[in-house]
Parts: C-alpha cells; sequence; structure tokens
C-alpha cells in the first residue's frame, strides 16, 4: 500500500479574470521509505501539489489517499490531526516562532499531539525535544531564539520540529532555497539520514542539484507530472 | 491541547509583549477601578446621609401644614397658603396622642442677635421645653427650657456655641442678656458644638420659647410641629393618631402633612440610587472603552501574528484550538486588569479611609464578585471576534503571511 496515492488531482484557481489549472489530472504513488523530489519552475503547480500532500489545501477534483485513508471527506479537525500525526513540514523560510526558544519550537507540535496522546506529559514532551534536537545536532543551542541561530541551525530546528512527532512522511518544500550551497549539502544530508532511518522524504524544489540527490524525481510541468525517474545518484 | 497548556502559550504570549499587554490591561484596570469607586461613592453617600438622619433621632416625626398630593416628596412648600397649625395643636396632641414621647410647636425665622460687642445674623428657632429631647439635643452649659418658660413665653434663650463664641469669647453667658430682635433675652442654657446636620447648624442658632418667638414674628401660625414617637416600631401608628388627632380638631380636612424618617430615608434613597445607577452606568461606559481596547490590541495581535496561526495550524493546531489561544489571551488581560484594578480600589480606598476617617469609601463586599466577572465577561465578550478570525484564517494564505 501506498502511503501517498494521489488519484486524477484537479485543482483550479481563479486569479482576477483567468482561471489557472494548477494541477491537471495528477496520479502519484509514493510508497514508505521513499525520497522523492518533485521537482519544475514556478507555475508549474509543485506549491499547490505540496499544499495538497501536505492537507493544507484540498484538491477540486480526485482522491488522496494518505496511508490508505481517503482524505478528500475530512473534517477540518480531522485534516489537523492527519497534519499533526502524519506530516512534518520544511519551509524554505523556516517559519518558527520567533519568540520563541529552539526547544519551545520543537516541543509546540507534540503540545498539540497531547489532545490525541494522553501519555504525552510535559516532561516527556520536553524530553523528547531534546532528544530530537540532539538527533540534529543542536543540543547545545536549544535555548537560543530563532534570530540568535545561523539559517543552517535554524532548518536544523525547523527538521527537528517535523521529525517530533515521528511521522511517516517530511514534506519539505524548498528547504535548502534561503542557505548557501555548504549548508544545503549539511540539510540535504540529513534527509538522506532520515531517510536510512525508515522517514519517507518528500522534497518540493526548482532547484535540480537538490532533486537529482534524491532517490527518485518527479518532474512537473504546467500542472502535470511529465518525468517520474530516478534520481541522478 | 490541554487548557491548562493553551493558559502558559497565552501568559508566555502576554509576557513577550509586556508594553501592549500593560497598555491593554490599564484600559481594565481603570474600568473596574471606575466600577468599584463610583459604586463607593455612591454607597458612601448614602452610608453618610443615612447615619446623618439617624443622628437628627431616629423616631423624628414632622408634622407640616399645607398638603401635596405627590407621594415621597419632602413635603410640602415651606410656607403654605392652606393649612394652619397652632399651639393649641401641639397642646391636643401633647395631652392626647399616646404613642408620642415628646411634642414642640416649631417656629423658624431669620434675626439678630447682640449685645454690647457684637451683633449676629442668625436663625432662631422658637421651640418648647420637649424639644431637645425630639433631636437629642445636648447642653454643655445651663438647661433647656422649662415647662413654665414656654407657658408663659418668658423672654429666655439658647444659643447655639458658635453665636455664643461670637458675643462672648471664653466668658461665661449663662444669666447674661443679649437682644434678639431688639427684645431682650436671658440665656438658660449653651448647646454642646455639633456642626451642620443635613444643612442646619445647631451651632448658628438661637433657641427660644415658641411663644415667645410666635410674638416675636407677630404670628399665631407655627413653622411646623416636631415630635418623636415612643418607638422606632410604633411610628405607623403614632402618624395615625396624629392624623386623627388633628384632622379631627380641622374640621375633618387633612391640611397638613407628616414626614416621617421612613418617608425622608425613602425620598433620598430614590434620590442617591438614581445617583448609584447613574455612576454604575459612566463605570459600566468605562468598562466597555476597556473591552474595546482589547480588542483593537486583539485584531492587531491577530494580524501580526498571521505567521504564527499557519505554523501552528500546519503543526496540527485545530481551529478550536487557535480560537481558544487568541480567546484565553483576551481573558487573561483583562481579567489580571480586573485583578489589578480590584487591588487598586482596595488599597486607595482603604489608604484614604486609614488617613481620613470621616471619608469612608470603602467598597461594598458585594460589589467584588461582580466586578471580577464583569472583567472576565468583557474579556470574552470583546476576545470573541478576534480569536474567531484568528481561527478562520486559511493556513496556506497565513504561512506566506508577511
Amino acid at each position: 500500500m501506498a502511503l501517498i496515492e494521489l488519484q486524477n488531482i484537479h485543482k483550479h484557481f481563479i486569479m482576477g479574470e483567468e482561471d489557472i489549472h494548477a494541477l491537471n489530472d495528477v496520479n502519484i504513488k509514493i510508497y514508505e521509505g521513499e525520497f522523492t523530489s518533485i521537482v519544475g519552475t514556478s507555475g508549474s503547480g509543485k506549491s499547490t501539489l505540496m499544499n495538497i500532500i501536505g492537507l493544507l489545501d484540498l484538491p477540486g477534483e480526485g482522491n488522496y489517499l494518505l496511508d490508505g485513508i481517503n482524505t478528500t471527506t475530512m473534517t477540518d479537525d480531522e485534516l489537523s490531526e492527519y497534519r499533526n500525526q502524519k506530516i512534518g513540514f520544511v519551509f524554505q523560510s523556516f517559519n518558527l516562532l520567533p519568540k520563541a526558544s529552539a526547544l519551545k519550537n520543537v516541543e509546540m507540535p507534540m503540545q498539540y499531539a497531547s489532545t490525541y496522546n494522553k501519555n504525552l506529559d510535559d516532561m516527556k514532551i520536553r524530553q523528547m525535544a531534546l532528544e530530537t534536537l540532539n538527533k540534529v545536532g543542536l543540543l547545545e543551542r536549544v535555548h537560543h531564539l530563532p534570530n540568535e541561530l545561523s539559517g543552517g541551525q535554524r532548518q536544523r530546528v525547523a527538521i527537528a520540529r517535523a521529525l517530533v512527532n515521528s511521522p511517516k512522511l517530511i514534506l519539505a518544500d524548498e528547504p535548502t532555497g534561503a542557505l548557501d550551497s555548504k549548508t544545503s549539502e549539511e540539510i540535504i544530508n540529513l534527509f538522506r539520514e532520515l531517510n536510512s532511518q525508515g522517514v519517507t522524504v518528500v522534497i518540493v524544489t526548482h532547484d535540480n542539484n537538490v532533486a537529482n540527490r534524491c532517490k527518485r524525481v518527479l518532474r512537473m510541468s504546467d500542472g502535470k507530472i511529465i518525468e517520474d525517474s530516478k534520481g541522478a545518484e | 491541547m490541554i487548557l491548562r497548556k493553551i493558559f502558559v502559550n497565552s501568559a508566555e504570549a502576554i509576557v513577550e509583549n509586556k508594553l501592549r499587554s500593560a497598555l491593554t490591561m490599564l484600559g481594565m484596570i481603570i474600568g473596574v477601578m471606575a466600577v468599584i469607586l463610583l459604586v463607593s461613592v455612591g454607597t458612601g453617600a448614602k452610608r453618610y446621609i443615612t447615619s446623618e438622619f439617624e443622628s437628627l433621632g431616629t423616631n423624628v416625626i414632622l408634622i407640616q401644614p399645607g398638603k401635596t398630593d405627590k407621594k415621597n416628596s419632602m413635603g410640602p412648600p415651606v410656607s403654605s397658603s392652606k393649612g394652619k397649625l397652632t399651639l393649641s395643636d401641639v397642646d391636643a396632641l401633647q395631652k392626647n396622642a399616646q404613642s408620642l414621647s415628646a411634642v414642640s410647636g416649631v417656629m423658624f425665622g431669620a434675626g439678630v442677635v447682640k449685645n454690647e460687642s457684637a451683633t449676629n445674623n442668625i436663625n432662631i428657632l422658637g421651640s418648647n421645653d420637649q424639644f431637645n429631647r425630639i433631636f437629642n439635643m445636648t447642653l454643655i452649659e445651663g438647661s433647656y427650657f422649662s415647662k413654665e418658660d414656654e407657658d408663659s413665653g418668658r423672654r429666655v434663650a439658647v444659643l447655639g456655641y458658635a453665636i455664643k463664641e461670637n458675643l462672648f469669647g471664653s466668658a461665661t453667658a449663662l444669666g447674661k442678656l443679649v437682644k434678639v430682635n431688639e427684645s431682650e433675652h436671658r440665656i438658660i442654657g449653651i448647646i454642646k458644638p455639633t456642626g451642620d446636620k443635613l444643612g442646619f447648624n445647631v451651632d448658628d442658632m438661637v433657641f427660644i420659647p415658641t411663644k415667645s418667638s410666635l410674638r416675636l414674628f407677630n404670628t399665631d401660625k407655627l413653622f411646623g410641629i416636631r415630635a418623636s414617637a415612643k418607638s422606632k416600631s410604633g411610628i405607623d401608628d403614632a402618624v395615625k393618631e396624629i392624623t386623627a388627632i388633628l384632622k379631627d380638631r380641622h374640621n375633618g380636612e387633612e391640611d397638613f402633612t407628616i414626614i416621617t424618617q421612613v418617608t425622608m430615608m425613602e425620598s433620598m434613597n430614590t434620590i442617591l440610587n438614581m445617583l448609584t445607577y447613574a455612576l454604575a452606568a459612566i463605570a459600566f461606559i468605562s468598562m466597555l472603552v476597556g473591552g474595546i481596547g482589547i480588542m483593537n490590541i486583539m485584531l492587531v495581535s491577530v494580524t501580526e501574528r498571521t505567521r504564527e496561526i499557519g505554523i501552528r495550524r500546519a503543526v496540527g493546531a485545530r481551529r478550536s484550538d487557535i480560537l481558544k489561544q487568541f480567546l484565553i489571551e483576551a481573558v487573561v488581560i483583562s481579567v489580571s486588569g480586573g485583578l489589578i484594578g480590584i487591588a487598586l480600589s482596595m488599597l486607595i480606598t482603604y489608604t484614604l479611609f486609614a488617613f481620613l476617617p470621616g471619608f469612608d469609601m470603602r467598597p461594598p463586599f458585594w460589589i467584588l464578585p461582580p466586578s471580577f466577572f464583569l472583567s472576565l465577561t468583557t474579556g470574552v465578550v470583546f476576545g470573541v471576534w478576534p480569536a474567531r478570525k484568528a481561527a478562520l484564517i486559511q493556513t496556506i494564505d497565513a504561512l506566506r503571511y508577511e
């Protein structure tokens, strides 16, 4: 069974007078443990696709099965629960809470998870956040605010936040877009390492260098998947 | 998310924006203080006036000539063309009214009192030997009129303390002669200084027997009659008895008005309650302003934290979690403001009371729970809309928000 199964997904936007067909009959299956990139130029529909895979947006038509369950009929609360339990997000602009320390940022998803998992008390949350920050190599900087951290460190905090609820899927939107090439390399390596530990990773990018470091590359153009290939490495 | 954690998050958000939170709270602090202080002023005034009334003598009954049909008024106009009370009415009440312990006719007028050293413009009050008992008047020297003084209309006078001081200074006044409106009177008593009581200052008055005063003002029509009932509970019976006796004497016509402590207090209370309500309304408006301040800041806060809302939604916050977060933040601000306001108003009124015991504006305790709940309600009412707005923000838009 595929972790992600997109069936005949369509999405339209009305921008002023224009009707934009952002996704046009997209069919994808991604299995657990895969390391996939979705690559395309801006306007190719990859961001829309990411929003739909991340349950941040709903498709206009078609079905999206996440972990075998059809998400298109879910309520807003159910979608929130799925985002919390099954998906970890990493964004280009990090999207950390600026006034909260690295530790607090990582603890946040677990606070929402405590609605579903009553065993998550404050002690446990703290302990898991520290463990996860250790995993991304930031144990020394847990009490720093995001603006006291370098770009690469911020992205590591974001990755720790994405990982902390042990999701099945890490969804990264241009995770290296705001980083220099050396730091980008470190972040990609971190993703590869996580993937080798069994986490399914989907990276959305316009950067072919990043895409080629993934095991599978889905190339998009004009709202369609035009190529499904293995990565260069 | 568990409510307790939302509380912690809200408290953190408030601390992160110290100045803004403090300013928002200030609106609430002032609102709650206004509620408590204004209600305290209202009840304090009421308490003060009630005690003033009671210090006049609790069983006092006022009988005025003339009649108005208006309920709860303070009695008819002072000079009434209709109705006439005379000394024989006083005699009749003294003889026949079982429920009364004392009755005195009163005459009231402006006059001049003088001796060799000074002249004073004063109020002259004509009364009989029972008057001092009705109004709990205490003398520091000499005695009040005797029955003989009244019956034979002797030219004797009892002076208020201020007049005695003006005319005689520290010298003895008892037994000396003063001219009251050019007629010589002998001083037989000095009243203990009492100060202002409901606009009447006993210290500035000269008391002479009723009969003497009627002669002085050349009339047989009394200003009114003052009486006291034997007991406070007997006041209603006393009123009935007086009405019966006087009606009988006035050819069956009720051409007089009886005012008791109860009716006076009632009409005073009507005015004072109105005052309290007016103050409460002003206080309510200041709460409203405080509430709008909270709403204003919360709306700014929601806009400013749109991205945060997006992030929280992305990692799994439900709409209800976001709603609760912002609602609780508003409530925490308003309730903290409310509690600070309560504490401050207690501090202010109790400090004032400690230094000025005559100025008792201590808030009644019944106002504290309502003012707390008022601040809570204000927080909820004015926090709901911004919180709803926050909860309804679209996640993808919020994540892109700059």
